[in-house]
């Protein structure tokens, strides 16, 4: 479980990249 | 299942008490905790709106409201309850249960989960002053659509920033659950041994990763066309209100399901408990779960069949959106299969969940009904709409909250809550449901619009009948909190599994659950 765990980092970086991502391409569908 | 629970568990370790505890805390018992009271508290501010709007409603003509204030009402009492009521219990649900159903000893990230709820009070103060700013509350429907957001006062400003908070409360919420989920599971508990809630949650919580930031998008255009000259949605520069719909029903559709997914975990576990046999189809409830999430993305445009959409256009989201039917069905069958033959009984969480499984189909029944092209554009905007969402958000969302805490109060506070309470609770809840909103059916299929403070003469009965019914099951609601508040209090002793029929980690634990849980983790065999 402990290695899992130093995962969580990566899954969280992974899921905020995607929310961030998500956010910019809807301002950028905005804009064309 | 090992037994995890330790005596010296339940001691805090010169934790601040007081305020300070719960300002600071980082024990995702006492962050659900606060989630939770939150919620009740919107519960009731909202419910008193609703209150309002039914008193008004109760004959035709202006009685206590002028149209404007109405207005107010009704898109605050959206907003508040979907945002404010329903979101945040759910949320509070993942943070007690999860890391408890999964023998984690606290969710992933502890400083953001306190983050994620500090942001909810603040948000809902915003919201709630609103109204005392000149000019009222907003007063354009909780949708938020152009013109009429581009065009209102400040209120509208602060009603965006609040929605920016608290969507960046729910990101932050379920990024803190899904990695809690998948890094955090006790040796043994693979993804398919998991608890149904803990799946639904999984799921909602990708929903909400996926659409809050869309949401935030959206009204972050609100927000440059109403300060910084853009014309995103503004129709006089060129801009599109059509677009700002698309976007936002982009969101608001999986946001149903975001407000139904966690509901149907905490059925998926009180159903078997009370029936006393293991949930029938586990592996068919998590692919139709995930259908239904993956669906939920491609059926927005059915909220806006009147906005002149090409009739490929229409067809396609009809079916797609009745095809959301299937996945339901295979777990309203499985709820009903589950209980078949069963040793069942009756308590409280029972009773509220198959009030749920009835209920809730007559939602999603009156659901398909919408999904039809030509039908919608005859009751779009009507109160057959208004009875479909509150048939699915109340007997649906709500009734779900009300059994996950009859359900899980005892292992929470320790004490058995009044089960005779508990019922009256229950059955004045739905009764009271049904006289609100069943007539509604009636008044839309008649034609009359929603959002109105005024109505012709003919829709005086059912109004009537309906705010009977909304004064019974509101004033109810009281007999909840006496119930919540008794159990918090003392009561009965609770046993350490609660329920003959319960099965999970969660009712390995002692009876309250310590405050640090499983910080060894359990064997799941």
């Amino acid at each position: 479980m402990t290695e899992k765990r130093t995962g969580k980092y990566r899954t969280s970086i992974i899921l905020a990249a995607l929310a961030i991502g998500l956010f910019l391409f809807t301002l950028y569908s905005g804009l064309k | 299942m090992s037994d995890a629970a330790h005596a010296h568990d339940d001691h805090s370790h010169g934790h601040p008490t007081g305020i300070m505890r719960w300002l600071t805390t980082t024990n995702h018992k006492d962050i659900g905790t606060m989630y939770l009271w939150f919620a009740l508290i919107m519960l009731f501010s909202a419910g008193a709106m609703a209150l309002l709007i039914r008193a008004e409603l109760f004959q035709p003509g202006l009685q206590i409201t002028n149209p404007d204030f109405f207005n107010q009402l009704t898109t605050m009492h959206g907003l508040i309850m979907v945002f404010g009521a329903l979101m945040p219990a759910f949320t509070g649900f993942a943070n007690w249960q999860v890391p408890l159903m999964i023998g984690a000893p606290d969710m992933a990230f502890p400083r953001m989960n306190n983050w994620s709820f500090w942001l909810l009070p603040v948000a809902g103060l915003m919201l709630i002053s609103s109204f005392f700013l000149p000019g009222g509350a907003v007063a354009g429907g909780w949708t938020m659509y152009p013109p009429l957001f581009i065009q209102g006062g400040i209120s509208y400003d602060l009603t965006i920033l609040a929605v920016h908070i608290l969507g960046l409360s729910s990101i932050m919420g379920s990024i803190n659950i899904a990695t809690t989920i998948l890094n955090m599971r006790a040796p043994g508990l693979t993804m398919m041994k998991m608890p149904l809630f803990v799946w639904t949650w999984l799921i909602t919580a990708y929903l909400l990763i996926a659409t809050m930031p869309v949401l935030a998008g959206a009204v972050t255009m609100l927000l440059t066309d109403r300060n910084f000259g853009t014309h995103f949605f503004n129709a006089a520069g060129g801009g599109d209100p059509v677009m700002f719909q698309h976007i936002f029903w982009f969101f608001g559709h999986p946001e149903v399901y975001i407000l139904i997914l966690p509901a149907f975990g905490i059925v998926s576990s009180i159903i078997p408990t009370f029936a006393r046999k293991p949930l029938f189809g586990y592996a068919s409830m998590v692919y139709a779960t995930a259908s239904i999430a993956i669906l939920s993305f491609i059926v927005w445009a059915h909220h806006m069949f009147t906005t002149g959409m090409p009739v490929t256009g229409q067809l396609f989201f009809m079916f797609s959106t009745m095809l959301i039917a299937v996945p339901t069905g295979v777990k309203v069958f499985n709820w009903v299969a589950t209980m078949w033959k069963g040793s069942m009984t009756f308590e409280t969480p029972m009773l509220f969940s198959i009030a749920f499984v009835c209920l809730f189909t007559i939602g999603g029944f009156s659901g398909l009904v919408l999904a039809v092209a030509p039908v919608d554009i005859q009751v779009h905007d009507t109160y057959y709409v208004v009875a479909h969402f509150h048939y699915v958000l109340v007997s649906g969302s709500l009734f779900t909250i009300f059994a996950g805490i009859y359900y899980w109060l005892p292992k929470w506070t320790g004490h058995m809550y009044d089960e005779k309470l508990g019922k009256l609770h229950f059955w004045l809840s739905v009764i009271g449901m049904n006289i609100v909103f069943f007539p509604m059916h009636f008044l839309g299929l008649a034609g009359m619009p929603r959002r109105i403070p005024d109505y012709a003469l003919q829709f005086t009965e059912f109004n009537q009948i309906a705010t009977v019914g909304a004064f019974i099951f509101g004033f109810s609601q009281l007999i909840f909190l006496a119930v919540v508040l008794k159990a918090i209090r003392g009561g009965a002793k609770a046993t350490d599994r609660v329920w003959e029929g319960a099965e999970g980690l969660e009712w390995t634990l002692p009876s309250p659950a310590p405050y640090h849980t499983f910080e060894t983790a359990p064997v799941v065999k």
